[in-house]
């Protein structure tokens, strides 16, 4: 097989699991397949596809940032928080918490030269502390006119689609569009790759770095937004439980931890199978508590198969 | 033939940030965490008066009871340049273990105090998973114990439906309630872990593996050294601290749940990077991770006494980290950071 047949075999292996999965359970409730139902999924979806969706760029460099999970229930507190005085603004800064903790991590990472997994596991709990004091420790409620107001964007539909699908779909766009047509995207590819050979030819690797971390930041960021604003509340804890999804779904669509393979898309195909799995499990009769178990398996399984080993010499 | 073994005198762990054979080879920054830990005590009590009382200072060592269990493995772990996330999970649900064999109102049995071996050997055997899938199908140790930890944390909640199993046995509560020579038995059974750890880290051939394989992997295996037994056996030690520190965990709080460890694997990490050990691999020992605990809970401790609300503790610990593992690296070694 050329490298060509095994790049795009690596490529419709995801989107062939997705639609057995999907075909599986339609098999077992044809109402599953009504375009109604599938819209609905999807926008069930976006949340876990935003929070994966800038990690991507994180993994692809070859690191991680397991703080996304922190993040996005830090900026759903202070959204909850701020809207009822200040409005709109809110959003902005909420929007804005979430790219400050990735140019925090990033410049622990780059600066002290920590690790990305301890470096963002300490930024998370620093962030877990922030979303404490933001929100006084509860869960803050937001009110109905607060949130037709200034969170239709996330929660209503256009064109009897719901926003949240809109939403998740401009994100994959414009980080496609970032990720394969800029100078920064190639170079995280590249970085992935080979880092050393970027250093060597000049290039600072430093600047991607950083980059690659605000970008996970603010989307983690966004993502805690429309959770807040699907739920109506923000809460220290809202999105604890996301942190195993969202890594689970960026490998499961494909995108190798040792960095340098993966996309965008991908990242959207692996959260739709997350989540076909999940509504799977449940029809087969799986409870919720023992879907963490399965969903820890398939991250391990999915790890051990798509690494690169060829790339490391010393697994550590 | 037999295969090449590591002369014992040459492969004593040199860098043992604790020893120093002679007055002029005196580390200066390997002793800082005991210097952080006084400063700490003497800032502590200025604000605080109460802090330096015997009844404080045997509630800190008690709260250090279970986070010193759980660095004896860690520790080995980070020694070898590797990670163990699962912490909170093998916690949890050798806790659950614990808590279903003892006198319980969910389920009918009583072992009592037996009960611990089995909530230890089942620590060791999620550590063995940990680390013979890591080795074997040569995954990051970060990724397979995340992985992992989520899975322990899973059966746990599923087993119980997600209600927590009470235990209603007051002997084995005792296990770190009831008091020997004045003491809570949790310190006695953390000093007792503590000197296992210290066995295994000077005195047997696997301790001696731990430094030779954190300093340079490569140089380690082309010397003989059995790598990938090495690294299960690590993992597997850490899974039997994990699950003696779920029992106790379980008969401290007399219960047992998923969310019992929650909070732990930021602790434990913290404890042994700020106690010196490099995530790098290779530096480090298992009483600087003692001394780590000690920083970590004089400090937890300190912030209840002068009235810091408890939810700033992560964030300081998380800030912590950062500090201490910046101090401890050596970066000559790194030109790639991942």
């Amino acid at each position: 097989m050329s490298d060509k047949q095994k790049e795009l075999l690596r490529n419709l292996v995801p989107v062939f699991t997705l639609l057995i999965l999907v075909l599986g359970i339609a098999a077992y409730e044809p109402r599953f397949l009504r375009p109604a139902n599938l819209i609905t999924v999807t926008a069930d979806t976006m949340t876990l596809f935003l929070m994966a969706s800038g990690a991507t760029f994180v993994i692809m460099l070859g690191s991680i940032d397991l703080s996304i999970q922190a993040v996005a229930s830090m900026t759903s507190c202070i959204l909850a928080a701020m809207l009822p005085m200040f409005g709109g603004t809110a959003l902005l800064v909420a929007l804005a918490a979430g790219g400050l903790a990735g140019v925090l991590s990033g410049l622990v990472v780059n600066n002290f030269r920590i690790p990305s997994f301890v470096a963002t596991l300490a930024i998370g709990g620093i962030m877990t502390s922030v979303a404490f004091w933001a929100s006084n420790e509860r869960s803050i409620y937001i009110s109905d006119n607060d949130k037709s107001a200034w969170l239709d964007w996330a929660t209503g539909t256009t064109a009897g689609i719901d926003n949240e699908v809109i939403v998740g779909i401009l994100v994959l766009a414009a980080l496609t569009a970032i990720l394969s047509l800029t100078r920064f995207g190639r170079l995280v590819r590249a970085v992935g790759s080979q880092e050393q050979a970027v250093v060597a030819s000049g290039i600072n690797v430093n600047r991607i770095k950083f980059l690659a971390f605000v970008i996970s930041g603010l989307m983690a960021g966004l993502a805690g937004i429309v959770m807040a604003a699907r739920l109506g509340s923000g809460s220290p804890t809202l999105a604890s439980e996301f942190l195993l999804p969202a890594i689970a779904c960026i490998i499961v669509g494909g995108t190798a931890i040792t960095g340098g393979v993966g996309s965008i898309w991908k990242t959207f195909v692996g959260a739709l199978i997350i989540a076909v799995v999940r509504i799977g499990m449940t029809f087969v009769g799986v409870t919720v508590f023992a879907q963490q178990i399965v969903f820890g398996l398939v991250l391990v399984l999915a790890v051990a198969m798509t690494i690169d080993r060829t790339k490391v010499s010393v697994v550590k | 033939m037999r295969k090449p073994r590591i002369p014992a005198r040459l492969s004593r762990p040199t860098k043992n940030v604790l020893a120093f054979d002679t007055v002029e080879s005196i580390n200066w920054r390997a002793l800082a965490p005991i210097g952080v830990f006084f400063l700490l005590c003497v800032v502590i009590a200025i604000f605080s008066p109460n802090f330096l009382s015997v009844s404080n200072a045997i509630r800190i060592l008690n709260a250090s009871a279970i986070p010193v269990v759980l660095v004896m493995g860690a520790t080995f772990v980070i020694l070898m340049g590797s990670i163990d996330l699962s912490v909170e999970g093998i916690v949890a649900l050798c806790a659950v273990v614990t808590a279903s064999l003892v006198l319980n109102d969910t389920f009918a049995s009583d072992l009592g105090l037996w009960a611990i071996p089995f909530a230890v050997l089942a620590g060791g055997i999620i550590g063995g998973i940990n680390g013979s899938t890591h080795v074997y199908l040569k995954v990051p140790s970060f990724m397979v114990t995340l992985g992992i930890g989520f899975v322990c944390l899973g059966i746990a909640t599923a087993a119980l439906g997600g209600f927590p199993v009470r235990i209603s046995d007051r002997g084995f509560r005792a296990l770190t309630l009831g008091r020997t020579l004045g003491l809570p038995n949790g310190i006695w059974v953390a000093a007792a872990a503590v000197a296992v750890a210290m066995i295994v880290q000077e005195r047997t051939r696997l301790g001696r593996y731990v430094y030779a394989i954190g300093t340079d992997e490569t140089t380690a295996r082309q010397s003989g050294v059995p790598i990938e037994r090495t690294r299960v056996l690590v993992f597997v030690l850490a899974g039997l601290f994990s699950g003696l520190a779920g029992a106790m965990a379980a008969a401290q709080l007399g219960q047992g749940h998923a969310l019992i460890a929650s909070g732990r694997l930021f602790t434990t990490i913290t404890a042994v990077v700020v106690g010196g050990t490099a995530l790098s691999g290779g530096v480090g020992s298992v009483l600087n991770s003692v001394v780590g605990v000690l920083i970590v809970i004089v400090l937890t401790n300190g912030m209840v006494l002068m009235g810091v609300p408890p939810f700033v503790q992560q964030g300081v610990q998380g800030f912590l980290i950062i500090v201490a593992v910046t101090l401890a690296l050596d970066r000559r070694q790194l030109l790639v950071v991942k």
